[in-house]
């Protein structure tokens, strides 16, 4: 009988610090999701452990209105944890693209998993409190307690991250507090009322979280984990490309169709070499054309120019468009530049949309995808660049960028050929990007007597990279020179030959 | 589909790509092997039940009377180059008849919600530089926008885009339509000499200045030094010169069966070696004009000259000489009423085989001519079919198929996605006996041409089935004359084209030989030049 009794309390204990290192963890999770989903760790952090707290506060108070078949609600509420708290950071990925509601759901969450844990330890107590001298059943549950926070707090970010990743880890500890509920469930069989379907129950539970946990790896594409090398965020696939951000550290980067689009660290350099030498050199700069670019960065340069009245932005996917409108992560990268009174988005094919479009623009950015498939090299042939000259008003510049003129030479030098063809002014630059490498632009102008260096109007914030010297960048290393290119025509495709051969090397 | 050859330059894709890309898209199609839901066949065709009535003539009697100064029989090409050149010489008075509902001949197209297609012709090759009449006829139209350096400057957009033609060659997709993969080295020498031999032949040139082989025929020296290689079959030529490669002749076969409808054992040496030696830029301007609707658009410029002056749905059946002209009786098939039309002249652009049962005593001269049948499938696919080895091209041709592969209808379009993907496939029969082929591609149902096109794309795209959702078959039972030995240089052929007491006059491209858009064009400016100089010698 005492052998009995004393693997009761043994049983119960060991349940306390496991629900312990599992409400932690789930805390934990909750607020690393929080941090890389919404930014601002520190806040994030700061709210998920406030309301962490306050809600187990609020399961506490509840726990006194437990007052029968306290064994049974004590396993059916180690269940709940164990599903609610598991399935939490699956929930969340799963949600973070209805952004609107996330926020409420994450909260929602921390907030359900605290009281349920608020509940626990109160109930535990009533449970043993004939049982064990009161003294020693304080001392017991809090130092169990306190070491299961200890044991999370150290193994989250050391082992559990990691080696499982977030959404894995989550589910992980879901199976945990299950097991122990079937545990309890087993060992326990005498002590509680209806016994087969509390097991029932809790196989059940179990069953769920562990085909979730599967099938985890295609929720979150491991693969393209991997890949990167980086935590992937988020993920979203559009009728035209494959979305995915990932977080390392301070830097966010955004992959389309597993390129690199920019990343949050040093995507300032690419942008401000984009925007600001057409923009500074155009003799006028109201009428704004950005074609690509549905990250809306290169809106957030051209807005740096109080003399803009209008910049309409072609894209060709909405998918894109309205994640960078509305994302708050997104939004917090082009300073909510697509969602500018000044700013209309269309989603359009750029090339049908230039053939039929009936305005003219002072300035034209061009940041089209590379030219890594034949579609995509429609957009960079002498009849698109012919097709821009009447969108062009008189004293137009236009942008392009063109590939890296040091991995992809002849492609660099294709593009720059070829728009030389249709707008005889043309001109190149180049910048170090560090997570791009060297990177190039093809400026070109419908008036001749264009001057890129000149400067007729400046930004009205101060700029980070772009120093207002067209000529510094101006210039090109031997290594960085190709002669007899040929010009890219729709019926020869050039370019997607060199891009191929040239990338090709180094992929 | 298209000729001219891309030999010399090598795929710069590697093999390796390719074989890596196999294995990753087998699964795809294993997987969705499921029969797709139930997909839509539609079947058209020239209007062959009209035209049959011509075997019986049990049309009404004339109710209306019409007269002309010229009348033009038939609204194909020849038809419409004719109105053309009567417009540029200062006629505007003359009529036009034409069976179908529309006008172009074999020029037509069909549409979709997705993309135009072809319904026959669907691309000319870039023009020899000398063929100064139908040069200015792509200037007048803007396809030529101007020279360089004496060369013309063609419309980029209606050049076809790069990549340009894929050859399913050992399961595998592969840049360029001549077989290069895993080749033994005499099978290349072998291409290289026959290469070769076409280069020799598309440059030489007999003593009056005149080519051996050009376009058109007509322009060709009458030296008659090859003239002999119009009595053998291309087989026989080819057999003759030790080009007894499967790979190369199954080439060769392809080639003759894409332009002239039969293969090499059906066509004359002459016409096959024409085939490579007849335009004259030669690998090094190897490019085409198309557009998505094929050669209709080539037909629309030419309808601006006809189209005040045309009937359409107007079967013509009899045509007799009279004392003072010509009485012609045209069947009008929208009232169903015969109307009489007196002209003074007519220029027949109709095929022989119509000939035979509108004039009197051209049966014998009418059964000289055999036409090759045709059958067209336009599909409809729900996604694009990406395959390893080479991107999809303009023009797809699946070595040793039974059909002639593919064309991407939406290749000529700037836009970078399409909601789905359209291909019109092109089938010409293999065997000789053309009638034959013909009762099979009337009698044959919708289902079984359905199946028959698809078991034929399914050795390059596994599980096709599953992604069509819609075909639309085309018959063209007498879809083109079919050069057989003896025919181009035939005194049959040549007696078929003189003009009757100088009121009756004939264009039409089974007269020159062989059925492209550049011997139709020709053929209507010829017949009317002619007319134009018999009444000016008359009067």
């Amino acid at each position: 009988m005492v052998k009995n009794k004393l693997s009761f309390e043994i049983l119960l204990l060991l349940a306390v610090f496991t629900i312990a290192t599992c409400g932690l963890i789930y805390e934990l999770v909750a607020g690393t999701l929080a941090s890389y989903l919404l930014g601002d760790s520190v806040k994030q952090f700061s709210f998920i452990i406030g309301v962490y707290l306050f809600s187990m506060g609020i399961g506490s108070y509840f726990s006194k209105f437990i007052r029968r078949n306290l064994l049974n609600t004590f396993v059916e509420i180690e269940l709940l944890v164990g599903l609610v708290g598991g399935l939490s950071s699956v929930i969340l990925f799963v949600l973070f693209e209805n952004v609107g509601y996330f926020q409420f759901i994450l909260y929602l969450l921390v907030f359900v998993t605290g009281c349920l844990v608020g509940l626990e330890i109160p109930l535990l107590m009533n449970i043993l409190k004939d049982r064990v001298k009161f003294r020693d059943l304080v001392s017991n549950v809090f130092t169990f307690d306190y070491i299961g926070a200890l044991l999370a707090s150290i193994l989250f970010p050391l082992v559990l991250v990691p080696q499982l990743g977030i959404m894995r880890t989550s589910l992980f500890f879901g199976m945990i507090n299950t097991a122990i509920a079937l545990i309890v469930c087993i060992a326990l069989k005498k002590e509680l009322k209806r016994q087969p379907l509390l097991l029932f129950k809790a196989a059940f539970c179990m069953v769920v979280l562990i085909i979730v946990f599967i099938f985890s790896e295609k929720i979150l594409s491991y693969s393209e984990s991997k890949l990167y090398g980086e935590n992937i965020i988020y993920t979203h696939s559009t009728p035209y490309q494959r979305i995915v951000l990932t977080h390392n550290k301070n830097d966010y980067r955004l992959y389309l169709n597993n390129n690199l689009q920019f990343s949050s660290a040093d995507e300032y350099r690419y942008h401000e070499a984009l925007v600001h030498p057409a923009m500074t050199s155009a003799k006028k700069a109201e009428n704004i054309l950005v074609m690509g670019g549905g990250d809306g960065l290169a809106v957030r340069e051209i807005l740096k120019y109080p003399e803009v009245k209008h910049i309409t932005l072609v894209d060709l996917d909405e998918g894109m468009t309205r994640l960078f409108k509305e994302n708050t992560v997104l939004t917090g990268f082009n300073k909510n530049a697509l969602n500018n009174p000044k700013v209309s988005v269309i989603n359009a094919d750029a090339y049908v949309w230039a053939r039929e479009c009936k305005q003219q623009f002072d300035v034209v950015i061009i940041d089209f995808p590379d030219p890594g498939n034949y579609s995509l090299g429609k957009l960079y042939s002498l009849s698109f660049y012919n097709t821009l000259q009447h969108i062009l008003s008189p004293d137009a510049v236009v942008v392009i960028q063109t590939t890296s003129p040091y991995f992809a030479p002849k492609s660099f030098w294709c593009i720059n050929k070829t728009v030389q063809q249709a707008l005889p002014k043309t001109d190149a630059y180049h910048i170090y990007v560090p997570s791009f490498g060297e990177w190039g632009y093809t400026i070109a102008a419908k008036n001749p007597a264009t001057d890129f260096k000149s400067v007729k109007r400046k930004a009205n914030e101060k700029l980070r990279f772009y120093e207002y010297d067209f000529t510094r960048l101006n210039t090109f290393s031997k290594d960085m020179v190709a002669a007899d290119v040929e010009i890219n025509r729709l019926d020869n495709q050039i370019l997607v030959r060199y891009f191929d051969e040239e990338w090709g090397k180094i992929q | 589909m298209k000729n001219g050859e891309k030999y010399n330059k090598p795929s710069r894709r590697s093999f390796l790509k390719l074989a890596g890309a196999t294995l990753l898209a087998t699964p795809f199609f294993q997987f969705c092997k499921q029969e797709a839901a139930r997909l839509i066949v539609k079947l058209t065709g020239t209007n062959h039940i009209l035209g049959h009535r011509l075997w019986a003539k049990d049309f009404p009697n004339p109710s209306k009377t019409v007269t002309t100064p010229l009348l033009i029989v038939g609204a194909g090409i020849s038809g419409l180059s004719a109105a053309r050149q009567l417009r540029k010489k200062g006629i505007n008075d003359f009529l036009i008849i034409e069976m179908e509902n529309h006008a172009g001949g074999n020029a037509a197209n069909g549409e979709n919600k997705y993309s135009k297609f072809p319904l026959g012709a669907h691309y000319l090759p870039l023009p020899n530089a000398h063929d100064t009449e139908l040069m200015r006829f792509l200037e007048e139209e803007k396809i030529i926008t101007g020279y360089k350096d004496g060369k013309p400057i063609f419309d980029e957009n209606q050049l076809t885009f790069a990549p340009q033609e894929r050859l399913y060659y050992k399961n595998n997709w592969q840049e360029g339509l001549v077989p290069r993969y895993g080749n033994s080295k005499a099978l290349d020498d072998a291409f290289n000499r026959f290469f070769e031999a076409m280069d020799a032949f598309r440059k030489e040139k007999a003593a009056d200045g005149l080519y051996y082989f050009d376009i058109p025929i007509s322009a060709t020296t009458p030296d008659g030094k090859y003239r002999n290689l119009d009595t053998i079959t291309m087989m026989q030529w080819l057999h003759d010169n030790n080009f007894n490669y499967p790979e190369l002749i199954e080439y060769v076969n392809y080639c003759c069966r894409d332009d002239y409808g039969l293969g090499v054992n059906g066509v004359s040496a002459w016409a096959g070696i024409h085939y490579f030696a007849g335009r004259k830029h030669g690998a090094d301007l190897d490019s085409v004009l198309t557009w998505p609707e094929g050669n209709a658009r080539l037909a629309n410029h030419l309808k601006k000259y006809a189209s005040d002056n045309m009937a359409l749905n107007y079967l013509a059946h009899t045509v007799t000489p009279t004392d003072s002209g010509l009485e012609v009786l045209a069947f009008d098939a929208t009232t169903q009423q015969t109307v009489q039309i007196n002209a003074d002249k007519v220029i027949m652009a109709t095929p022989q085989f119509v000939n035979g049962y509108l004039l009197p005593n051209r049966k014998k001269t009418a059964k000289n001519s055999i036409y090759a049948p045709w059958l067209l499938a336009t599909l409809t696919l729900s996604t694009k079919p990406d395959e390893p080895g080479f991107p999809l091209c303009w023009d797809n041709v699946l070595h040793n198929a039974k059909g002639l592969g593919y064309i991407y209808d939406q290749h000529q379009s700037i836009q970078q996605l399409h909601d789905k993907t359209v291909i019109t496939y092109y089938y010409s029969f293999a065997g000789n006996d053309t009638k034959k082929s013909r009762k099979e591609l009337y009698s044959k149902t919708a289902e079984y041409w359905k199946e028959f096109v698809l078991a034929d794309l399914e050795a390059a795209h596994p599980g096709i089935k599953n992604i069509t959702e819609e075909i639309q078959l085309h018959r063209l039972g007498h879809g083109m004359v079919a050069p057989v030995p003896g025919y181009i240089f035939g005194m049959q052929k040549q007696a078929a084209g003189k003009p009757i007491a100088n009121r009756i006059y004939f264009a039409h491209t089974d007269l020159a030989g062989i059925s492209i858009f550049e011997e139709a064009f020709h053929q209507g400016i010829n017949a009317v030049n002619q007319l134009l100089h018999d009444t000016t010698v008359d009067s």
